[in-house]
């Protein structure tokens, strides 16, 4: 959990949905220093409340082993919330925004911004899909001369 | 003007210049170098920008790299409105650069700015076999080169000093290709990644079929322009940061490849050669470098056929067709532009020639990948984009038949073909629902364990394959766009069948699961070979459109690139290849090139 005691603040709720959406731990996600700017790409996109819609639809799962199914039923499988929940945890794999499906978007709207894009240079090489693969980012954050001899650590959580 | 016959004659007042060379890329870098280093007086001319040629400007390609949305091999180099170039992405839809007249796609491009393509070449250094230069000797198809392997030795050797090759010479000596004893490259191959060790486990010493033969396969490290450990007093040339006073920071940075597994389309420390590091080591008070001077016409002498000038077109703002014509002259001229642009300079200047060759026998490596789930982790998307190889199908009889071809073992997984790990990860998100530990899970275990191959697959001379220019296709400034005719034909599509069947057999024996076209592949062109469809890329291995030979009836240059018909004039670079091989060009072209320049030195020097 990211939240401390007491009524946790938009952030921090963003970040424990994407903990759960992603299976990285908070503090690996926090670390990424990307954060604000998915929270940014998600209300600039979407029409207003619908980010705080998704927030307030995962602050009412239930806890313990139902929460999983819940995930899956109340979230993903949504017809309005499904497409952004897999967009945010697309933004932390990739760094990417992918555009909405079409039946989505004619339902809720569209924007300029809704396309097929990389957030920003920071975000492809904060993507968590090079740590999950044991590896870097192509082009950044180098391992070193003859890293790539090393067996491979294993993804990282 | 002048008139200077054959190159030879005095020096006069409009002359300003012992060589005019027309492009920045490797070759026509290195002839700079050389040149300047004879004390000849050099104007290098560069279609493109000198973006690259700065610390600062270089940084700010790899900051477009990283917010590019595909990470193809032109992303992070834009080109100029008045230096337009190919482009991978329009393959497809075949409304790029290229004129694609068919019947297949050509699928290879070529960037046009300071530094040239090899800013996002892969680095892959082989010399080409013995046997390559005498395929129809040997074989009976394609044409003999005027050279021998052994006539190109020693060049072979001051190009991988040249441009800094890091191999091994105990890995290097087969089917036929010797070194001199005592001799090995400047520095120490390259550590083979994790993936080629697995690999090799399974694979080495296991027997294919080829044509009658038996054929025993190794996953073998392969030379490459990447910096290593030195040899001896060997100093790796690191980053390019030209400037007032010379090298200042970026000199250090780069003297050892650092893995950033992004050597196309931008290696971030230039611990990769590039171009820029020849022209770099040129000697300045010799040389002019104007970029952003687009060659336009070849202006030649009625009579006795010599070079009078080129003109070229000077623009100051590389998105605006705004530009003034100049001409350039010198007692030599060398186009070094690229094989498609060396071809069509020469054309839109009225200078087809006699032979009928010129723009003619268009080459690529086309190439397949094979790809799949290896059952352990191999650990990819770390190290060079490849470090080793499988060569022992580049030679044999079997080459009466078909193709020769060879195999690149790639280290960043499914990247090429599917343009994983992004699309691994919208599969597994989008179609199969998964999300939280699971998720996780199954990215952990598909990434570390996806195995590509490249097979790279030889293509032999054919008049029919070409480039021509069209008044109806121009560009900006009102020049001629490529006009590309090219076909698959039987030998290289049996070559195909051939390499898929031994990437098969390979696979089946490392157990890795074959995942080779399945949906998650992305868009290539195909050709069709006995019932089977083969999907398709260029290497950028441009070949064949000024072919070098021994009698100008049938060639468009000698075996010194210099132009039958036009004895002030070199045609410089792979158009000059008279076959392909399998080897990936660049270092041939550079072994042509410091032969073609000390020719060329000491022929002005007299």
């Amino acid at each position: 959990m990211c939240r401390s005691d007491g009524v946790a603040n938009r952030s921090q709720v963003f970040l424990d949905l994407s903990a759960l959406l992603t299976g990285f731990k908070c503090v690996a996600l926090t670390g990424t220093g990307m954060t604000d700017a998915y929270i940014g790409a998600l209300d600039d996109v979407l029409p207003a409340q619908l980010l705080d819609d998704l927030l307030a639809v995962y602050e009412r799962l239930p806890v313990g082993s139902e929460r999983d199914a819940a995930v899956a039923a109340d979230i993903l499988g949504d017809f309005k919330l499904g497409p952004v929940a897999r967009n945010l945890i697309l933004l932390w794999y990739c760094g990417t925004w992918t555009a909405l499906p079409d039946q989505w978007r004619a339902t809720y709207g569209t924007s300029p911004l809704d396309t097929d894009r990389v957030v920003s240079a920071q975000s492809y090489q904060a993507a968590l899909q090079w740590v999950v693969a044991g590896a870097h980012p192509a082009g950044a954050r180098q391992q070193g001369y003859g890293a790539w001899a090393v067996a491979p650590a294993g993804a990282g959580r | 003007m002048g008139r200077r016959a054959r190159g030879r004659g005095p020096m006069t007042g409009d002359t300003q210049y012992d060589v005019v060379i027309v492009g920045g890329g490797v070759t026509g870098a290195l002839m700079a170098r050389h040149l300047t280093g004879a004390k000849l007086r050099v104007l290098l001319l560069e279609a493109g920008p000198a973006t690259a040629w700065t610390f600062d400007g270089y940084t700010q390609h790899l900051q477009r790299f990283y917010a590019a949305a595909g990470k193809g091999p032109e992303s992070p180099w834009p080109p100029s409105v008045n230096a337009p170039q190919p482009d991978t992405r329009d393959v497809r839809e075949g409304d790029g650069y290229f004129v694609q007249e068919g019947p297949d796609k050509y699928g290879s491009s070529y960037s046009r700015l300071l530094g040239g393509s090899t800013l996002h070449w892969l680095g892959v250094s082989l010399r080409m076999l013995p046997e390559d230069f005498e395929l129809r000797s040997r074989y009976g198809v394609g044409r003999d080169w005027p050279l021998q392997a052994a006539d190109l030795e020693p060049y072979y050797e001051a190009a991988e000093q040249a441009i800094g090759v890091a191999a091994d010479v105990a890995d290097q000596s087969y089917l036929g290709i010797d070194f001199r004893d005592g001799y090995d490259y400047p520095m120490r191959r390259i550590p083979p990644s994790y993936s080629d060790h697995v690999l090799a486990g399974a694979v080495d010493g296991m027997e294919v079929e080829l044509g009658s033969q038996q054929v025993a396969l190794n996953v073998r490290s392969y030379p490459a322009a990447r910096n290593s450990i030195p040899r001896g007093d060997y100093v790796p040339v690191g980053a390019v940061d030209d400037r007032t006073g010379g090298q200042a920071l970026g000199r250090d940075l780069g003297q050892r490849c650092a893995g950033n597994t992004a050597c196309t389309p931008i290696c971030p420390i230039q611990a990769k050669y590039n171009a820029s590091k020849s022209l770099a080591q040129a000697d300045k008070r010799y040389l002019q470098v104007l970029a952003q001077a687009v060659a336009s016409k070849i202006h030649v002498d009625a009579a006795s056929g010599a070079v009078q000038s080129i003109e070229y077109l000077r623009y100051e703002d590389p998105d605006s067709p705004r530009c003034t014509m100049h001409k350039a002259r010198g007692r030599a001229y060398v186009l070094a532009a690229h094989a498609v642009e060396n071809a069509k300079l020469m054309l839109v200047s009225g200078l087809g020639g006699a032979s009928g060759q010129l723009g003619r026998n268009l080459m690529d490596h086309p190439t397949l990948y094979a790809w799949g789930l290896s059952p352990v982790p191999i650990g990819p998307y770390r190290g060079p984009q490849s470090t080793a190889g499988i060569e022992d199908m580049r030679g044999g009889p079997f080459r009466a038949e078909h193709a020769a071809f060879r195999f690149d073992v790639g280290n960043d997984g499914w990247r090429a073909p599917a343009g994983a790990p992004d699309s691994t990860v919208a599969e597994a998100v989008t179609n199969q629902d998964l999300f939280g530990a699971q998720l996780h899970d199954h990215l952990a275990s598909t990434l570390q364990r996806q195995v590509r191959f490249s097979l790279s697959v030889e293509q032999l001379p054919s008049p029919h394959n070409s480039v021509t220019i069209n008044p109806s296709y121009v560009d900006p400034l009102g020049l001629p766009r490529p006009v590309i005719h090219y076909r698959i034909d039987d030998y290289t599509l049996a070559g195909m069948a051939a390499a898929s069947d031994v990437a098969r057999e390979v696979f089946g024996r490392a157990g890795i699961t074959d995942c080779t076209d399945s949906e998650q592949a992305s868009w290539f062109p195909s050709v069709a070979y006995r019932g089977n469809e083969y999907r398709y890329h260029g290497m950028g291995h441009f070949g064949g459109t000024h072919i070098m030979g021994d009698r100008a009836e049938q060639s468009v240059v000698d075996a010194d690139q210099r132009s039958w018909e036009h004895r002030n004039l070199y045609l410089i670079g792979s158009g000059s290849f008279p076959t392909m091989g399998t080897s990936n060009p660049t270092l041939t072209m550079a072994a042509l090139t410091l032969r073609t320049a000390e020719r060329l030195a000491a022929e002005l020097r007299t």
